[in-house]
Formats: structure tokens, sequence, C-alpha cells
């Protein structure tokens, strides 16, 4: 999955984040729907979801030292896409839980394309059971290439799957 | 400021109905102690003001009293809106609000009921919902045990103000107490007080309100059937059937007026919380048909995991028959019908009694179905489960079509022609409406045994149906009859099928293939049952299957009851 593109969004990503540790780029965001979200090294999605499953948890090293993680599935009603929970996160939703995020970041984390938090941003539990989703198109699951047009911008190749294929279709 | 209401987890976003009941306080904090302001506050600062002393009330124990003679000075609408806003915490927070806010929420309610405040009927009704079935925590059950104390002691302001919260209240606990009485909890002596309690207080209600009684309807009968093993019921019982006139209803003559009263909705309500509510309702307008798994799988982890929380399945069964109707719309969308989530339920039921309730409830109103008083979307689901069944899982047409003519024998054996006038215009009153094509879609399917297309046809010829009433179960009266209408049973004499490797057939052959599974399964459950009676001379002569039940065990109990369901008989025995 997109092997040729990951530097350079790696690159993105941790430039951002140190700049947005520093700087200010923590306005509100509009909502977006899940299949509207384009990878990007930047702290700026606000999205609601639904949580449909999650994973094993695992410890991740960083310059912070060891950290928890726990790659989970989630879903609106326009699409899916690989959310990873961070830290204290991972205890603290259940699948069922509906889910607000905001200034989140879609990006890649060793070599998964994933949706998370990050360090500027932040997820509430605002409800439970009352959302209708659908499981394909996973975004995480699509090879994204740089557009022509605009180099800082990412534009979708090809469906590498259309469903999770780390948490495949239960029924 | 932390919230002294509820528990707000980490992540969890703020409540709303919290932060505006929590903000008020931190406002008017300093007008809320003595001297009180004597200006006569606006609308907008008289709601603020019972916001705020709302919160005090619930999270400053020690100040309730100046808080509650405070709300007394300044109310100008009968405190409706200060109820309003209980109402409110009750619905929506109950579950996460802190053990101390939990006992001012009891104590607050006193308080309402005390002053006669507008709604605190609704009040008590909110606060009923939130005791569950099948729960025998000590918050639940210390729940029970205090609404308990507000009935009893409050009984007569409450006959005088708002006489039906009782018939409430008489619902909430026959259901509670069929879970209280479950032989396995004997040994909790918390449990055994309040079960007592229980017990009075719902022999009190209907034996000096018995008038008020009445208006819950058919489903009065239906719960108090899973508690005739109880000495002080099975009284109630027995005047029932032999003394109406005992319980000083002028009107009341007979049970069958229970029986042809359709309950309303709101008894339904009350044995579902309304986060279940919610959630049920959700899934039956929102969730496709097809992808309503995981919905389902959520529902089930939060409310009906554990061993005792299944026998909310057939009040959940209820609600969905009788309280959710949903529009033209979504019957017509690919939104999940209610038929599919019935199957479900059914399906997820483990134990017997559990599934035979379940199927009661899903048929009790086809029992005294009358087309000018009852809804007919109230017997739509059971029909479409049956038909839509067919064609992958025939099993579930047999058994519930089984069941449903099982019931029609058995049910109440001295008023069979009022329950086979009603199950037959409820096949009529079907047709008739549309919801199904015509009879044919079982008379002329290939796959339904053709022993229960007799039977389904003969609901519709007079002479036939009263074939199965001839057997004088009084013959028999230390017997407990279990009648199935087998052509011919003699492979069932001897030998106790296995159900592993049973593949439905059709035909007579499948049907009595079929049928020792059922006997089967009810054998398994009948481990002190004598088998005396049960002999292929008999069962030649009798076209019946017969097997006393001399000693039941408790599960058996229930099942038989439910199968069997009047005790009218059990009665006769002890008279």
């Amino acid at each position: 999955m997109g092997c040729q593109e990951e530097p350079l969004v790696k690159c993105l990503f941790y430039r951002v984040e140190s700049f947005a540790r520093f700087g200010s780029c923590s306005h509100r965001a509009k909502m977006l729907s899940l299949k509207d979200i384009v990878p990007a090294a930047q702290n700026n999605i606000s999205t609601q979801f639904i949580l449909l499953e999650k994973g094993r948890q695992t410890t991740m090293a960083t310059p912070e030292g060891q950290i928890k993680t726990c790659l989970a599935l989630a879903a609106d009603e326009t699409a899916a896409v690989h959310f990873q929970f961070w830290g204290d996160e991972c205890d603290a939703f259940e699948p069922g839980d509906i889910i607000r995020l905001s200034n989140g970041i879609f990006s890649y984390n060793r070599n998964n394309l994933v949706l998370r938090a990050g360090k500027r941003g932040k997820v509430e539990k605002v409800g439970e059971f009352t959302m209708t989703f659908v499981e394909t198109p996973n975004m995480s699951e699509i090879r994204w290439v740089p557009d022509p047009n605009n180099s800082k911008k990412y534009m979708q190749e090809a469906v590498v799957s259309p469903h999770s294929r780390i948490f495949p279709p239960k029924y | 400021m932390a919230s002294k209401l509820m528990l707000i987890a980490s992540y969890e976003a703020e409540n709303q109905t919290e932060l505006a009941l929590r903000q008020a306080f931190e406002l008017l904090q300093p007008k809320l102690k003595p001297p009180f302001s004597l200006t006569i506050p606006n609308q907008e600062e008289y709601s603020q003001l019972n916001r705020a002393i709302l919160y005090g009330v619930l999270c400053e124990p020690l100040l309730a009293k100046t808080h509650i003679k405070h709300l007394h000075a300044i109310v100008t609408d009968g405190y409706g809106s200060f109820v309003h806003l209980l109402i409110k915490v009750v619905n929506e927070l109950y579950v996460k609000l802190f053990d101390s806010v939990k006992s001012q929420l009891i104590w607050v309610s006193k308080e309402m009921a005390d002053v006669s405040a507008v709604g605190f009927g609704d009040l008590l009704v909110s606060l009923l919902r939130q005791s569950i079935g099948g729960d025998f925590s000590d918050g639940n059950l210390w729940l029970c045990y205090e609404m308990l104390n507000i009935f009893s002691t409050k009984w007569s302001s409450l006959l005088e103000e708002d006489p039906m919260v009782l018939t409430s209240a008489l619902y909430t606990y026959l259901r509670l107490l069929a879970d209280h009485c479950r032989s396995i909890h004997n040994c909790n002596p918390k449990l055994e007080a309040l079960k007592r309690l229980e017990i009075e207080f719902c022999v009190r209600v209907l034996k000096e309100e018995f008038h008020l009684c009445l208006k819950i309807g058919r489903d009065l009968i239906r719960v108090l059937q899973d508690l005739v093993h109880v000495p002080e019921f099975r009284a109630i019982w027995k005047d029932l059937i032999l003394n109406p006139g005992d319980f000083k209803t002028p009107g009341f003559l007979d049970i069958s007026q229970l029986y042809c009263t359709r309950t309303p909705s709101t008894y339904f309500l009350l044995r579902i919380t309304p986060e279940m509510e919610t959630q049920l309702r959700f899934l039956l307008t929102h969730v496709k048909l097809g992808s309503q798994k995981r919905h389902q799988s959520w529902f089930a982890k939060k409310f009906l995991c554990g061993p005792e929380r299944e026998s909310l399945i057939s009040d959940i069964v209820r609600f969905i028959c009788c309280a959710h109707h949903p529009p033209n719309e979504i019957i017509q969308s690919e939104v999940i019908p209610r038929w599919a989530l019935i199957g479900w339920l059914l399906k997820s039921c483990t134990k017997y009694h559990v599934e035979a309730n379940v199927k009661l409830a899903l048929f009790y109103d086809w029992l005294f179905f009358d087309d000018k008083l009852d809804n007919i979307m109230n017997i739509e689901p059971a029909v479409l489960l049956m038909v839509n069944s067919i064609p992958k899982y025939v099993d579930m047409t047999h058994t519930l079509l089984e069941f449903l003519f099982l019931l029609v024998d058995n049910y109440d054996v001295d008023r069979n022609d009022l329950i086979v006038k009603g199950v037959s215009s409820s096949f009529t009153m079907l047709v008739r409406r549309g919801v199904i094509r015509s009879l044919d879609v079982f008379s002329a399917c290939d796959v339904v045994f053709p022993i229960l297309k007799e039977r389904l046809l003969s609901l519709f010829s007079d002479t036939k149906a009263k074939v199965h009433k001839d057997l004088d179960s009084s013959q028999h009266p230390h017997q407990f009859v279990i009648r199935m209408g087998l052509q011919n049973s003699s492979c069932m004499g001897t030998q106790m099928p296995s159900p592993k490797g049973q593949t439905v057939s059709t035909g007579e052959k499948g049907y009595k293939k079929h049928m020792e599974v059922v006997y089967f399964k009810l054998h398994c459950g009948l481990s002190k049952v004598a088998r005396k009676n049960f002999g292929i001379g008999h069962l030649g002569n009798l076209n019946e299957l017969q097997f006393p039940v001399l000693n039941m065990e408790m599960e058996m109990h229930l099942v038989v009851q439910t199968c069997r369901l009047h005790p009218s008989d059990s009665i006769k025995e002890v008279h």
C-alpha cells in the first residue's frame, strides 16, 4: 500500500506536527464526512463517527517513550476508516460509541494510513448506538498519489480493497 | 467545577442537561441561602432558579431542606417546571448519577408527591422505568425498594391525585416479581424482604383497587400468569376464575372482560428503559435490513447480557408489537422490519421458559383479537415472521404455528370459543387488510407440514374448531395435560429420539420427526416427570399425546404454564 508516497507524507506529517506544537492552527474546522477526508500533514480534520471494532493493543516506541496504541475500525454514513487510539484513549472507548474528533490528522503511520487525534487533536464520546454507517469504501484502503496540479495535495489513485483488510467484514 | 451530580468518564463530552443545571447553580449560588430575595423573578430568572435549586437539592443533601423551602416560596407553576426538570434528569442521566444523588432524587420525589406537584405521577413512572428486570445488583434492588416505599406511604394521596400511577406500579412490580421469585435467588435475605413487600403491595392493589386494575387489560393476566406458583397470587387466580364478585367491582363478572381489553401501550414502556427505547426505535427507523448485525450485538451486550436478563425479551417483544408502530414510509423502506428483529430476539433465547414467554408475548393479542377494538399492527409481526421464515427458516414457521395452535387448544379451555374466534379473526383481518395475500401462503406451501395446514383450515370451520374441546380435563384431576393434534403418534411410544442429526423433511413423516424433537426438548426439561400414561394404545384412542406432570420443577412449571397457561385446572385441584 502506497510505499512510494509514504516518505513524503511522513515528512510533511512531522513538519506540521512540530509546527502545530508551537503555532496555533486550532481554529474550529467544519465537520467532514469520512468520504471527504484526504491524507495530509495537517491537524485539521473534524468529524464524527461510530466505533465498530477495536483491534489488539500494541506498544509503540516514540520520542516520549513507549506508548500504547490500538487500531480500530470506525465509520460514518459515507465511509469507513482505520482509527488509531493512543495511550489512555485505548481503554476509554468501546464498539458502539459515537466519537467526535476535533483537529485530527489522517496520515501514514508505520505503513498504515490512519485517522487519529494527534497531539493537537481531541476525541470525545458524544453518544452511543444511534448512528448508521457503511463499511465500504474504507478510506485507509485507498491508494493515494500526489495531485499533478498541486504537489501538496493528494488524490485517490485506486481502491486497494473495498473493505478493511485488517477488520474483514464479520457479517 | 467538576460535576457533583454524575460521573463523567474521561473522554466523555459534556452533557448539556447536566451543564445547564450546574451553570445555573454556579451563577445563583449566592442567592440560594437565606435571606431569600423578595423580588418576583421574570420567566427566564424563574427557570434558572428552578435549575439552580434542583442542582442544590440533588448535590447538597445537608442543605436540601433549605433549598426545598426556597422552592416552596418562589413556586408559581404548581412545581411543573421543577418536576419537568426532574423527569429529564431521571430519563437522561439516572444510570450515571452518584448514589447520594439518587437518594436525593427519591427524597425530592416524595416531597413532590406531598405537594401534589403537577406531573408528579409522570415522575414516579419515569423512576419505575429505571428499575430493570433481571438485574439483581444492589443498586437496582435499592431502587425497587425505595419506589415501593413511596407507593406504600403515599398510597392515599396517590389514589386521590393520580390513581392510574398505582396500576403502573402494579404492572412493574408484577413483572419484577416474576424475576424476584425465581428460586435460585432464595438465599438472598435482602431480596427475600423486598419480595415480601412487593407481594404485599401487588395484592393490596389487586384486592382493594381492582376497578383500576381492569384498565390494564389483558396483559394483567399475562403477567399474573408467571406468578401463579406464589401462594398469594394463586389465591387471586382462584378468585379471578371462581369468585369474580370478591373483587367488589360491580362491572366485573368474568376474566374474559380482561381478555377483551387491549392493554394501553404505556404499560409496555414501563419495562423498557428510555435508553433501550431509544435504541430499539433507532433500529426500527434507521438501520437497514442486512446491516443490522453490529447494532443488534451492541444492544444485546448492553441490555441482554447476564443470566437473568433474558426475561426482558418478552417485554421487548410486547413493546415492539404494541408500542412501536412504524408509518408506511418506514414499512415500505429497506429499514429492518419489526418481525425480523423479533425473529432475532426469539433466536437469542437460551431458556425454554423464556422462549415460551416470548412466543406468548408475540401472539397474545391474537388470542383475543377483535377487529373493532384491536389494532392490526399488534398482530402483524407474528404473521410476517411466520411467512417470511418459510423460504429459509421453515422451522421457525413450524414452531410458531405449533405454539399458536397449542395456545388455541390449551390457553383457557373454558373460554376456548373466545380464543378460536380471536385467532381466526386475526387471520381474516390480516388477509383482508393485505398483510398476507391469503391463507394460501401457508396452506398451498409445500414445505409447511400438512398437519399444521389442516389445523389452520380447521380454525375456520366451527365443528372442527371444537374437536379439541371434547377431552374433559376433569377426568384427570391431578394430571397436567399437554395436547397436540397429532394424527398418528405411534412412533413416539417408547424411544427418546435425539434431536441431533434430525433433518426437516416435508409431509407427515417430517412432522412426526419434528414433533419428536419438540417432545425431546420438553422431556429434557421434565426431569421429575412421570410418563405413566404414555402409551400407544392411549394415543391411538384419544388421538392425543398426553403426559402427566406429577411434580414439576420450576423451569418446567413455567414452560407448561405458558403452553397450557390457564391455571384454572390447578386451581380446581386445590379446590
